[in-house]
């Protein structure tokens, strides 16, 4: 069976060549340019005043699961400031561990142990992205998918709307705008 | 032709038309600058806001990476043609998308053009603007348009301002054209009225007024000027005619009475001579006839009475020389004068004046008449003879000369001479400047001289000075 061992691992070396994005050589270059994405949401995204009780109160990237962004994201944020907040990351183990925090990437990639992070998440004011499939058609509010070896984005306003985020029609220009799946 | 010689007309328009000109050329050149500013200004704003509106649709394209979206961005330039392209930098200045699509581009853009700048480059007006959002600097924003608009513009301004210059031109040349009318037509009338009037002399002749300026007071006073000079003038013939009227009446009287007064001392001076004729007679007849029976102071006595009959007698005869002179005619022929003075000056010295030195200078032929001018020279060589007798060494001079178309006779002696002061009576009848007893005379001497000189056309005058001698003058036209 070297032959069809042989055959399977080709098909894969195959899929893996051609379901990565073309112009990204590999997945680190690929959280590099979406590290750079969750820190432009925090520009085209407001949150209600609510969520920044003081002026010193810092804006939070949290990302929950294993953190696939290795440095790249502490050091696109690092230095930077929205409106006056700075901008800080934290990662939670387990969905229990998320505090309060702006925007969440959730690194999970099975349907199930997302739609259990949204509902155990349902705590307004939090921009929930992840690059899981159908991630915004699930409840969250931006989901990562890639096209023509590009990474895009959809959106799901109703949630978004629900959450109290205001996302900018200039981000809505670039995005896909999509509708909850209730099944 | 100078400015200064050209007609009143053409000195109008030139002005008027220069003005006008010079009115128009400074308008358009301010107009034309105003708007050359102004369009410059208005295009950087334009692009400038253009920039900015693109600048900030772009930001979420640039965020995120999507190109789709900043090409269609920067395809909705289409709307304004003047952009000939527009490039949208990434934050490293790499080319991100660029309009139009075809022209691509790879040159990545230099540190120095990532500020806000808006200049003119050539014929094209370039800008760049900064990609923001919030205060996160996402790329750069190139934008250039082609000045076309402004070049077209101006073309149309340089068009219309040609078009209505000529136009200004044309309506201020017909309207001055007309309008100077009223200004250098009077003017002109009056010019061809006086000018008329130094041609003919006709002073009757009146200027119209056209209008109640400074023109019309000019003809006004120049009409005045004309009535003054016509009154005057015929207040002046009259004048002329009245004194023509009153001169003919006077020579007319004059003459009538010097013919009376002639006529009158004629006939007197005739008829005085009889009487005097018997007187000396008788009074000879008794000297010779009765001689023996009258005694020495009866004789005296009778002597006295025929001297002074002899006395009359030449009294009498030069008042009829003098009056006889007024009916005789001139008549002129050439004299030699030399021979004149010659057979007076020796008959004369011979009889009386032995002791007296005459010189006679070559003298002029003049003409004249020959009985009267010899009548002159002896008057006035007697006269000189007698008056210097009481010199030691009496010094007589006859001369000539000639000046200004008059031939010039003097005498001169050393003798008496005469007081300047009593110069008028001199050529006076009967005047006498010596009493009878000093020197002889009659007074009729100098009076006939003066008359047969004028009748001649000359003149006579005299010098003198008492005791230092007289000069006696007469002068005698050449023709």
């Amino acid at each position: 069976m070297i032959t069809r061992r042989y055959i399977f691992t080709l098909f894969l070396l195959i899929g893996i060549v051609f379901l990565s994005p073309a112009q990204l050589s590999g997945p680190s270059q690929e959280y590099q340019v979406k590290a750079v994405f969750l820190f432009n949401f925090a520009q085209f995204v407001e949150w209600s005043p609510s969520t920044f009780p003081e002026t010193e109160t810092p804006m939070v990237i949290g990302v929950l699961g294993e953190d696939p962004f290795g440095t790249y994201l502490d050091e696109t944020v690092h230095g930077e400031k929205i409106n006056n907040h700075a901008l800080i990351v934290q990662r939670y183990k387990k969905v229990e561990d998320v505090k309060k925090c702006h925007i969440l990437f959730i690194n999970y990639k099975k349907k199930d142990q997302i739609k259990q992070a949204l509902s155990a998440l349902k705590v307004k004011d939090i921009l929930t992205v992840s690059d899981a499939s159908n991630f915004a058609q699930l409840g969250g509010v931006i989901g990562f998918f890639t096209e023509e070896g590009k990474i895009r984005i959809r959106v799901n306003l109703e949630v978004a709307k629900n959450s109290e985020l205001s996302i900018s029609s200039k981000l809505l220009r670039v995005a896909e705008i999509v509708k909850s799946e209730n099944n | 032709m100078l400015l200064k010689d050209t007609p009143i007309r053409h000195k109008l328009m030139r002005a008027i038309l220069l003005t006008s000109s010079a009115v128009l050329l400074i308008t358009c050149s301010f107009y034309f600058a105003y708007e050359f500013f102004t369009f410059r200004n208005t295009s950087i704003r334009q692009l400038s806001i253009l920039g900015e509106i693109i600048a900030t649709n772009s930001t979420a394209a640039m965020a995120f990476d999507s190109r789709e979206d900043a090409n269609e961005i920067l395809s909705a330039l289409k709307a304004e043609p003047h952009i000939v392209a527009a490039i949208l930098y990434d934050k490293e200045g790499n080319p991100f998308s660029n309009y139009p699509l075809s022209a691509k581009t790879t040159t990545v853009l230099p540190k120095s053009d990532f500020e806000e700048r808006y200049s003119f480059e050539e014929s094209y007006l370039v800008g760049f603007q900064p990609v923001i959002q919030g205060n996160k600097r996402l790329g750069t924003l190139y934008l250039k348009s082609d000045m076309g608009a402004m070049y077209e513009r101006i073309r149309l301004y340089g068009i219309m301002a040609v078009i209505v210059t000529i136009i200004s031109f044309l309506v201020a040349y017909f309207l001055s054209k007309n309008l100077q009318k009223s200004i250098s037509k009077p003017i002109l009338a009056l010019a061809e009225i006086s000018q008329a009037i130094a041609k003919r002399n006709d002073y009757s002749v009146r200027a119209t007024k056209l209008g109640e300026d400074e023109i019309g007071l000019l003809t006004d006073a120049f009409n005045q000027m004309l009535e003054q000079i016509h009154t005057q003038n015929q207040e002046i013939q009259l004048f002329n005619k009245n004194l023509e009227l009153k001169i003919k009446e006077r020579t007319y009287e004059l003459e009538i009475a010097n013919k009376e007064l002639e006529a009158f001392s004629y006939s007197v001076s005739h008829d005085l001579r009889a009487p005097l004729r018997s007187i000396d007679g008788y009074s000879r007849i008794l000297i010779e006839d009765y001689g023996d029976k009258i005694d020495d102071e009866g004789k005296r006595t009778l002597q006295i009475i025929v001297k002074n009959a002899l006395k009359m007698g030449y009294l009498i005869d030069d008042l009829l020389a003098f009056s006889r002179l007024g009916k005789q005619n001139v008549t002129k022929i050439l004299l030699d004068m030399n021979a004149i003075a010659q057979r007076v000056t020796e008959e004369m010295v011979a009889q009386n004046y032995k002791t007296s030195e005459v010189t006679i200078e070559p003298l002029l032929s003049t003409k004249g008449d020959s009985s009267m001018l010899r009548q002159v020279m002896t008057n006035l060589i007697s006269n000189a003879l007698k008056y210097s007798t009481k010199k030691e060494k009496p010094v007589i001079t006859i001369g000539s000369y000639h000046e200004n178309d008059y031939d010039i006779f003097y005498v001169k002696d050393n003798g008496a001479g005469f007081d300047m002061k009593y110069y008028d009576k001199l050529f006076g009848v009967f005047q006498r400047l010596h009493s009878p007893s000093e020197f002889e005379g009659t007074g009729v001497g100098l009076a006939l001289v003066h008359r047969i000189i004028t009748k001649h056309g000359g003149k006579v005058w005299a010098e003198g000075k008492v005791n230092e001698g007289a000069t006696f003058y007469f002068s005698l036209p050449v023709f």
